[in-house]
């Protein structure tokens, strides 16, 4: 069985799962730990399909990609920045959903810190860039 | 280890004839060692009857899950605190905001108290709770954070093969499925696992829970879901809403039985905390006296 969780990461997915904003939920160590429904429709595959990630893994199935087509450094990433510094950090990009196709979206990444031993994780809120595709970028 | 319930009521004493049974005092539970110490779980209205009984050379560790008055307010009236041979240490869960002692001292000063705590004669101390377990006597203790209303903790209290977890104000079923839930997504889930005893919320019945979702209690079901989840051995339903007079809790109690005979529990194993009621846990058998709060 995986470790228990920290409380501030259990309370933080029950929110996740009541909401219908995209979000993933990451731990201290940036490995994927959970997205919600709004994500699973958002990226073509629920969380229960593909469990737990790494940065590396999560990153090579779903990118981002900077305007230009090219995949976004890891130690740039919103989530990254969040669980690192922990300050929330925002990014447009573009992310590859399980059918192909591409998206257009902005991303807002938060710490959660509940100690002064520093972030369990963070959430990160995906909002779809409706008037782009993303196809071109 | 022994057990003795001093007070199983939630939220605010509730005294009076139709409570009489189970009792009016808050939260406070004492714990016997088999070494012979002594740890209070919870400084609620029960620990001044508590401190009466203790007599002889007093040093007590108080166990605090969290700073909410029902678990504090008998604090201020525990008479070894104004004994100056009495040895106290109180443990409790950190806070970025303020020491433990601070934090406490909002209640033991004025204008709520006459005393202070520097004024207090017995010798006091304050210690934080720290992340990892930690011996007192013969038990270790280990406690976690736990899904309730501001910072509260959950101990686990194992001496020898035998371990009491203890969790009076807990809503893990907070947003979630307790009985789909991944355990390791589960509030409380490593602190109760196969406990020989498990003292838990019960505040509301099932029908008066949705009026309460999010006030950090438990109803019957989703207590008893989760300690069939933690393969709890046995359980104590505990912090007994102020509305409920004796007639209630029994009727609650028959009714947890048959939810945890449900479960595939032995409905022996669910009793219901009770004021004064002492209970002999160990690991191979029921807790002596669970027969008798059927």
């Amino acid at each position: 069985m995986a470790a228990q969780k920290p409380l501030e990461l259990i309370l933080a997915r029950n929110l996740l799962t009541s909401i219908s904003t995209p979000a993933f939920l990451v731990d201290q160590h940036a490995d994927l730990v959970f997205y919600n429904e709004a994500a699973g429709a958002l990226l073509g595959r629920s969380f229960e399909d593909v469990g737990r990630m790494s940065p590396e893994e999560w990153t090579s199935t779903y990118g981002p990609f900077d305007a230009n087509g090219k995949p976004v450094e890891l130690d740039e990433l919103p989530t990254t920045r969040a669980v690192r510094d922990g300050r929330p950090a925002h990014a447009v990009f573009t992310i590859r959903s399980a059918n192909g196709s591409n998206r257009a979206i902005e991303s807002s990444a938060f710490p959660i810190v509940a100690s002064d031993e520093g972030s369990s994780g963070a959430m990160i809120f995906f909002w779809p860039r409706d008037d782009e595709s993303g196809e071109d970028s | 280890m022994r057990i003795k319930v001093w007070g199983a009521r939630g939220s605010v004493p509730s005294p009076g004839p139709e409570m009489n049974r189970y009792g009016g005092n808050t939260s406070c539970v004492e714990l016997t060692l088999d070494s012979g110490e002594h740890v209070i779980l919870d400084a609620g209205t029960g620990i001044r009857t508590l401190g009466l009984d203790l007599t002889g050379s007093i040093k007590v560790n108080i166990l605090l899950t969290h700073l909410h008055l029902d678990h504090i307010q008998g604090l201020m009236f525990f008479p070894p605190c104004f004994r100056a041979d009495a040895d106290i240490m109180i443990w409790g869960p950190a806070s970025p905001e303020a020491s433990l002692e601070d934090r406490v001292a909002r209640y033991i000063s004025a204008p709520l108290s006459p005393v202070e705590v520097r004024e207090l004669p017995c010798s006091v101390s304050f210690q934080d709770t720290p992340p990892s377990e930690w011996q007192l006597g013969s038990a270790t203790i280990r406690c976690e954070a736990v899904n309730h209303r501001g910072p509260t903790l959950g101990f686990r209290v194992t001496e020898g093969d035998t371990t009491l977890c203890y969790i009076p104000d807990h809503e893990p079923a907070l947003g979630t499925a307790l009985a789909e839930t991944e355990p390791e997504w589960i509030s409380g889930y490593e602190l109760a696992r196969d406990a020989d005893l498990l003292i838990h919320d019960c505040q509301y019945a099932d029908d008066e829970y949705p009026l309460h979702v999010g006030w950090g209690h438990s109803g019957m079901s989703d207590a008893l879901t989760f300690g069939s989840r933690v393969g709890a051995r046995s359980m104590l339903l505990f912090h007994h809403d102020p509305l409920h007079a004796d007639g209630f809790l029994d009727e609650l109690h028959a009714t947890a039985r048959r939810r945890w005979s449900e479960l595939g529990g032995d409905p022996a194993m669910i009793a219901m905390g009770m004021e004064s009621e002492e209970l002999e846990i160990g690991a191979t058998a029921a807790p002596a006296g669970f027969a008798t709060t059927a």
